[in-house]
């Protein structure tokens, strides 16, 4: 022991002699700190704040009162918080099967050589790429109900303009069409990862055998998608629970808070209002519904798989 | 001699120069320089007899670089006097939650901008700074400001004191589109008025395809600040206060406030004279598909800039009592932990202050100082008087002022995203009728002015 002690007082990076605890290694400590101390720092001690600062009221100015469950209480009673809550859930009925059924009909597209599937490849990445921002400010001009692009094509049909961004009835699709197109990308890439790795023997003895491009794809490319599909749906599941610069970007949450997310009203509530106490109990339940839905999402997933 | 063990066999790697201690030693100099790099810039070169007053601000549009130019001039004359300000931009939305976080973190700027009657909060935890006492060690000259900026830039709950210092006097008033006008046989000499004037004006410029209205001869919007700001002008012109004089009870008369909730309505459903589909209301009206666009003068850069034919009229007396939007900007000093700082900056606010005529004929908003609206040269510099004139003499009747509480920004008709803007988002859409909406207003409102 006193040698070890020694060893490790001359601060050497040493070997363990046989049968000696092996000495620490030092430099390896300093090498995770660089990462693991700021994460400590800016990721995990943030959320054990957050969790406090929930029980208390507090401006960032002088020191959190504590309050106890009072910001649930409020948050129970406050209509805009299950204005939200619902909202979030139909762009999840919305932009998850969406995302999820176009990015296999692309990756499927692209899966085989026709002509331009290497652009189209390319094409349907692109999007991805781009911040949700400049995809929101796009997508407001093309769905502009006086002078954008889509209604101009709508019109050209001899149909009536869409308020797709001005009226409560359409605001969330109107959010929910830019999303899609904006979270097509990884999924597609994803989805195609898999396909490409689908044993090409495979497919060649399911059409020797006879199979047609249905029962292909029920039989055997469906069901090797099958765990790739799941993460699909549990990433896009997550992004959209937490859909906020799009939102933010393209109505504001409104009209009426007919497109708002719980995160653009923590955001509300946060940086407009200055209630953090508030906002980090409302942000502490977001948390809980990501969790309680990824949950039964993968069991439903499971289920479905078994 | 280290590393070396009883067997005589060294065990540190021969290649290894990195020891704990070496590791200890520069891990706790990179930290100290890292947490002591802050306030070794804290000093802002106060120590070596050149100060550099750290100003923050959010004018980012077209009135922006007017405020940059101020700024400029300021730095060109104290070249040689050992004082420069340090202009960083910071975005509007996020500005009071940065003031906060650096003010609680003792790295507050000296001072920004601010907005009378928003900032209750800010005076009630000592962000901002009572400027009565250093303004008479500075001679800044307040008898030379209107009456009504001074009231504005008090706090009555907070011993009255000022917080900020005057730097314009803002009021929304109709834009008007003169292109329109002309192809609609109106006489531009005689703007609307009254409410039906107005309304005969917006039927006379509106554009319809069918039922659909194609360009707004009253430009607003389905949602956001439009309809919000105008319901709270027409409100207050018919009698509806958000709070009584003296703050304790919210909502007075509300029959006036559902009255002027059926006036917006039927703008866009009645007269027909407005869509709810325009999206940007700015970029509407600078095209050419809004006729009558009532804004701020924060407004006259970009369109005089982009070659728009348009003139500015007085608010219409559409309630009864004329009245419209005031705002007024000012500028604020924040909590410092060195106290000396604040006779240098209020200096530099005043020299500001005292050669703000560029601010206030080509920048935004009328003068608050006497001494430069009676200046000759007033109404004939800066943008043409047919775009300005009416933000300059429209003021005397520009006095729906914010609600000087902690609240105070739940009560601002000039927002899009406020508890006001949100409740009435209800009513433009159809989906919460007036008196619903003045019931919520109520409530939440009188919260707000028994929270003080």
């Amino acid at each position: 022991m006193a040698t070890s002690a020694q060893t490790l007082g001359s601060g050497g990076t040493a070997e363990a002699l046989p049968g000696e605890r092996p000495p620490l290694e030092w430099v390896g400590y300093l090498f995770v700190a660089l990462f693991a101390v700021p994460f400590l720092i800016f990721n995990v001690a943030p959320v054990f704040f957050g969790a406090y600062v929930a029980f208390t009221e507090w401006s960032i100015i002088g020191t959190p009162e504590w309050i106890g469950l009072g910001n649930y209480d409020d948050a129970i009673s406050d209509e805009w918080v299950w204005v939200a809550f619902r909202n979030v859930l139909f762009y999840a009925l919305i932009i998850v099967p969406g995302v999820t059924v176009l990015g296999l009909l692309f990756a499927l597209f692209v899966n085989k050589s026709y002509p331009l599937s290497g652009l189209a490849r390319t094409l349907f990445f692109a999007p991805h790429v781009v911040s949700a921002t400049v995809i929101g400010l796009v997508w407001v001009y093309l769905l502009d109900t006086q002078y954008g692009l889509l209604n101009a094509v709508i019109g050209a049909l001899g149909a009536p303009s869409i308020p797709w961004l001005t009226s409560s009835d359409y605001a969330l699709v109107g959010v929910s069409m830019a999303s899609i197109w904006w979270d097509l990308g990884l999924a597609f890439v994803l989805i195609l990862a898999a396909l490409q790795d689908i044993p090409r023997d495979l497919i060649e003895a399911s059409t020797v055998d006879g199979a047609g491009p249905v029962n292909r794809l029920r039989f055997i490319v469906l069901p090797h998608l099958r765990p790739v599909l799941s993460m699909v749906i549990t990433l896009q599941m997550i992004s959209t629970l937490r859909i906020f610069s799009q939102v933010y970007v393209m109505t504001n949450g409104g009209p009426a808070g007919s497109s708002s997310s719980p995160i653009h009203y923590i955001y509300t509530v946060a940086i407009v209002r200055n209630l953090y106490g508030y906002a980090s109990a409302l942000a502490i339940l977001l948390f809980l519904v990501i969790l309680v839905a990824t949950i039964v999402q993968r069991f439903a997933v499971r289920e479905m798989a078994s | 001699m280290t590393g070396i063990n009883n067997t005589g066999k060294s065990r540190r790697k021969p290649d290894s120069a990195v020891s704990r201690r070496s590791v200890l030693r520069g891990s706790a100099a990179a930290a100290g320089a890292a947490v002591s790099a802050p306030f070794l810039g804290a000093t802002r070169a106060y120590a070596s007899g050149h100060t550099e007053i750290i100003h923050w601000s959010w004018l980012a549009a077209s009135d922006g670089e007017v405020w940059a130019q101020m700024i400029d001039n300021f730095n060109d004359a104290h070249a040689d006097k050992g004082v420069q300000i340090k202009m960083e931009l910071v975005p509007e939305e996020q500005y009071v939650t940065k003031v906060l976080a650096a003010t609680a973190t003792g790295r507050a700027p000296d001072f920004g901008w601010g907005t009378a009657g928003k900032g209750a909060a800010l005076a009630r935890d000592g962000v901002t700074v009572p400027l009565d006492d250093l303004i008479d060690e500075v001679g800044l000259d307040i008898a030379d400001f209107s009456d009504l900026s001074v009231t504005a830039a008090r706090y009555p709950k907070y011993d009255n004191a000022m917080f900020m210092i005057p730097m314009d006097l803002m009021s929304l008033q109709p834009e008007i589109n003169l292109d329109h006008v002309a192809d609609s046989g109106l006489d531009p000499n005689s703007p609307p008025a009254t409410g039906d004037e107005l309304i005969e004006w917006g039927k006379a410029m509106t554009r319809r395809d069918g039922d659909t209205v194609t360009r707004s001869g009253i430009l607003m919007t389905g949602s956001g600040v439009q309809p919000t700001v105008t319901w709270g002008i027409v409100a207050e012109q018919m009698g509806f206060r958000r709070a009584s004089d003296d703050l304790s009870m919210a909502a007075v008369n509300p029959d006036a406030g559902i009255a002027a909730m059926e006036w917006v309505l039927d703008l866009f459903d009645k007269h027909k004279v407005s869509t709810r589909d325009v999206t940007d209301r700015y970029k509407a009206f600078g095209t050419g598909n809004g006729s009558i666009f009532w804004t701020g003068p924060w407004t006259l850069n970009g369109y005089v800039g982009q070659g728009l034919n348009f003139m500015t009229s007085n608010f219409p007396n559409i309630g009864g009592e004329l009245k419209t939007y005031f705002e007024m900007g000012g500028l604020e000093l924040y909590k410092q932990s060195d106290e000396g700082r604040y006779k240098a900056t209020l200096d530099a606010v005043k020299w500001i202050s005292d050669n703000s005529f560029l601010w206030t004929t080509v920048g935004r908003g009328a003068s608050p100082r006497k001494s430069i609206l009676e200046r000759p040269d007033y109404k004939t510099a800066g943008h043409p008087w047919s775009v300005r004139g009416a933000f300059v003499e429209g003021m005397e009747f520009a006095t729906i002022p914010e609600i000087p509480v902690v609240a105070g920004p739940e009560f601002t008709i000039y927002s899009g995203g406020n508890y006001l803007a949100r409740t009435l988002e209800g009513v433009w859409a159809r989906t919460k009728t007036p008196a619903e909406a003045m019931s919520e207003l109520q409530a939440r409102w009188q919260e707000g002015l028994d929270e003080g």
